[in-house]
């Protein structure tokens, strides 16, 4: 007891907010930690604009303070130096183990907002070399500052904040494991920048003002199905009991099946949405199944993973295990579909059981008003399809 | 990995860190990892190309692996599958998959032709030696505009086969002379991460440093340039073990100079 007081004694004071920074080799990225004394000792949050994320654990090792989210098998352990801190932040990605320095002063960001010339929805392209694949840009000014979504053919990124300062623009995404920074500059009507992924990618854009014409390929147009015959589907469920298309639940029901995987932040966005359509049409004879492509595939360490997922977004569907999340083994889980290649794809299954509509992707509530028309989209989607007669 | 991670916060100093230091921790977690890690590539027992098909596990097979009941890898579409007495299992690309305590497969390469590696533990490891940090070999310079269209196949550093495309050329001037070098980009179209590498030659190559030529991730700097800094330049797997294919240069990217900076090699 009296070695823990002297422990306590011995180490500094960190509680309260603090401005922290990223030190990507583009540039800097900027987020809040808010760290906190609790009963069980110390605790804290990972801060992207208004939105939270809380660690795991926060501990002292030595002279450095541990900061862990568990979700991501990321950490970061800092240094107290006078009134600052002072270290790295350390994951275990797709590309292997990756370090980035890490400082933070007292303190909170405050953002700015951005003049009328910088907001609303950009057509961009991303470009290298001869090539040049397309984004979307939604800016807007929040209530913490400028703010926004970056959105690719599969889906957006997540919310993005920071700040304008005259013609120009920085706003990141950092959410423990993913780490994007969108700069940028007004040359005209144009807008020229980097998108930074990672410590040490950076990949040149040039945007102009949407014009409304479609510059993402539509997300019903990126998969296809054969739909002459009922889909087929058979895979076990979290407790291992086996979950079939022909099961009594899903006859002459409409149904949404969402291809998910728990790594996917697009997923985590679109899995409010899919509870919020079960609560309100159940009832009239909408079933929703998730679909979980697993990064191992192996159900004894997926299993766990889906049930946290189900637990967080108290998910009243079942979830079942169709497998590892590579393309190939969706393909091979689902012969019907043709060009499957975004997380989530959500299949809108009419009660005759044929495939009615694909939908790739997802506009998670960072993208805006997009979230909302794609959310009232599926909402009339689903209204359309229990409208029709179930076949006898 | 964390450990160390750990152990080397507490001992090199906090501040932003000099170009010489930072290329210094690198140097020390790389050494550690080809020393320790069950994918380093001194833990490499085995590559085979899938084919029409390829048996793994207990010998006699194309790609042993001891301790594993013995299995047959194919390419069925675009997916690649491991039978193991009659049962299917889709393995992930790009990833470890564990087979026992310590045997690991990882397969790489597009659909029609894909190729299994096969991981045990690590043997033989040489502590990678390095050139003294040259500060004058740490250069920035800008993305000229390609000149190859289209996207094309090509090995990386750990000699597995990637989709890449060309971001643009380099001018480097060393001991008088200007040469261009081409920059590719590894990674599909629109994956966000994928890095920018220079695969050069150069005047060392064959004596004090590995002959097929080094690899040199270029990193962005804040004013839009890249810095491309040759003591940052790698072996290809190939150097380690002879299990891994070297890649073959890059066409023009071969410098007249010496670049006496990076890793070296010592022929066993």
């Amino acid at each position: 007891m009296l070695s823990l007081l002297a422990l306590l004694l011995a180490t500094p004071d960190v509680t309260g907010p603090w401005r922290a920074t990223l030190d990507l080799a583009g540039g800097p990225l900027e987020f809040g930690l808010v760290l906190t004394s609790t009963t069980a000792g110390l605790g804290g949050e990972l801060c992207n604009a208004g939105s939270c994320t809380p660690f795991s654990a926060v501990r002292w090792d030595g002279d450095s303070l541990v900061l862990e989210l568990g979700d991501y098998a990321a950490s970061m352990a800092v240094v107290p130096r006078g009134d600052s801190l002072v270290g790295r932040y350390h994951n275990v990605g797709r590309r292997g183990p990756r370090t980035i320095p890490l400082r933070a002063s007292r303190g909170r960001w405050t953002g700015t907002a951005g003049g009328a010339a910088l907001l609303g929805r950009w057509d961009a392209w991303f470009q290298s070399g001869f090539e040049q694949t397309p984004r979307v840009f939604e800016i807007r000014n929040g209530p913490q500052g400028l703010e926004g979504a970056v959105i690719s053919n599969s889906g957006d990124y997540g919310l993005f904040a920071g700040r304008a300062t005259g013609d120009s623009l920085a706003l990141g995404h950092f959410d423990g494991s993913f780490v994007y920074l969108l700069t940028g500059r007004l040359d005209g009507d144009t807008l020229r920048g980097s998108f930074h992924a990672g410590l040490r990618t950076r990949t040149a854009f040039v945007a102009t003002r949407a014009t409304g014409r479609p510059h993402l390929t539509p997300p019903t147009a990126v998969t296809r199905a054969d739909s002459s015959a009922p889909l087929a589907f058979r895979f076990p469920d979290v407790d291992g009991r086996m979950v079939s298309s022909s099961d009594a639940r899903f006859q002459g029901k409409v149904v949404l099946v969402d291809l998910f995987g728990t790594w996917c932040p697009t997923c985590h966005d679109a899995a409010p949405a899919l509870v919020g359509l079960y609560q309100r049409f159940r009832e009239r004879g909408l079933e929703v199944v998730g679909i979980a492509f697993e990064v191992t595939g192996d159900s004894a360490q997926d299993a766990p993973l889906v049930r946290r997922y189900r637990e967080k977004f108290g998910i009243p569907f079942p979830l079942l295990l169709g497998g590892v999340s590579e393309v190939e083994a969706v393909s091979a889980a689902f012969p019907q579909l043709e060009g499957f290649t975004a997380y989530p794809t959500t299949l809108f299954v009419g009660r005759d059981g044929r495939i009615r509509r694909i939908h790739a992707g997802f506009y998670g509530p960072a993208t805006g008003a997009a979230h909302e028309a794609l959310v009232a989209e599926f909402t009339r989607e689903v209204e359309r399809l229990l409208a029709e007669p179930a076949p006898r | 990995m964390r450990g160390l991670a750990l152990l080397l916060l507490t001992a090199l100093p906090l501040r932003a860190q000099t170009p010489a230091a930072e290329v210094g921790r690198e140097r020390a977690e790389f050494t550690a990892w080809l020393a320790t890690d069950p994918l380093s590539p001194y833990a490499a027992l085995g590559l085979q190309p899938i084919g029409p098909g390829i048996s793994v596990g207990a010998e006699p097979s194309d790609l042993p692996l001891a301790g594993v009941p013995r299995g047959i890898l194919t390419e069925a579409g675009s997916s690649v599958v491991l039978t193991t007495d009659g049962a299917r299992r889709i393995l992930p690309r790009g990833r470890a998959v564990p087979l026992s305590a310590t045997a690991r497969l990882v397969i790489t390469g597009g659909p029609g032709r894909a190729v299994a590696a096969s991981f045990g533990t690590v043997r033989g490891a040489t502590p990678p030696q390095f050139f003294a940090y040259a500060p004058s070999l740490r250069i920035a310079v800008r993305l000229e505009p390609p000149e190859r269209r289209g996207r094309f196949p090509v090995l990386g550093l750990d000699g597995a086969e990637t989709d890449a495309n060309e971001a643009g050329l380099v001018r480097v001037t060393m001991a008088g002379a200007t040469t261009r070098l081409r920059v590719y980009r590894l990674g599909a179209a629109d994956d966000d991460e994928a890095p920018l590498f220079i695969y050069f030659r150069d005047a060392t190559n064959g004596r004090e440093t590995y002959p097929a030529g080094r690899f040199i991730e270029l990193l962005p700097s804040a004013d839009g340039a890249y810095e491309l800094d040759f003591n940052r330049a790698r072996n290809p797997y190939c150097a380690y073990s002879s299990v891994f294919p070297c890649p073959a240069p890059w066409p023009g990217n071969r410098l007249a100079a010496a670049v006496r900076a990076g890793e070296q090699y010592h022929a066993p």
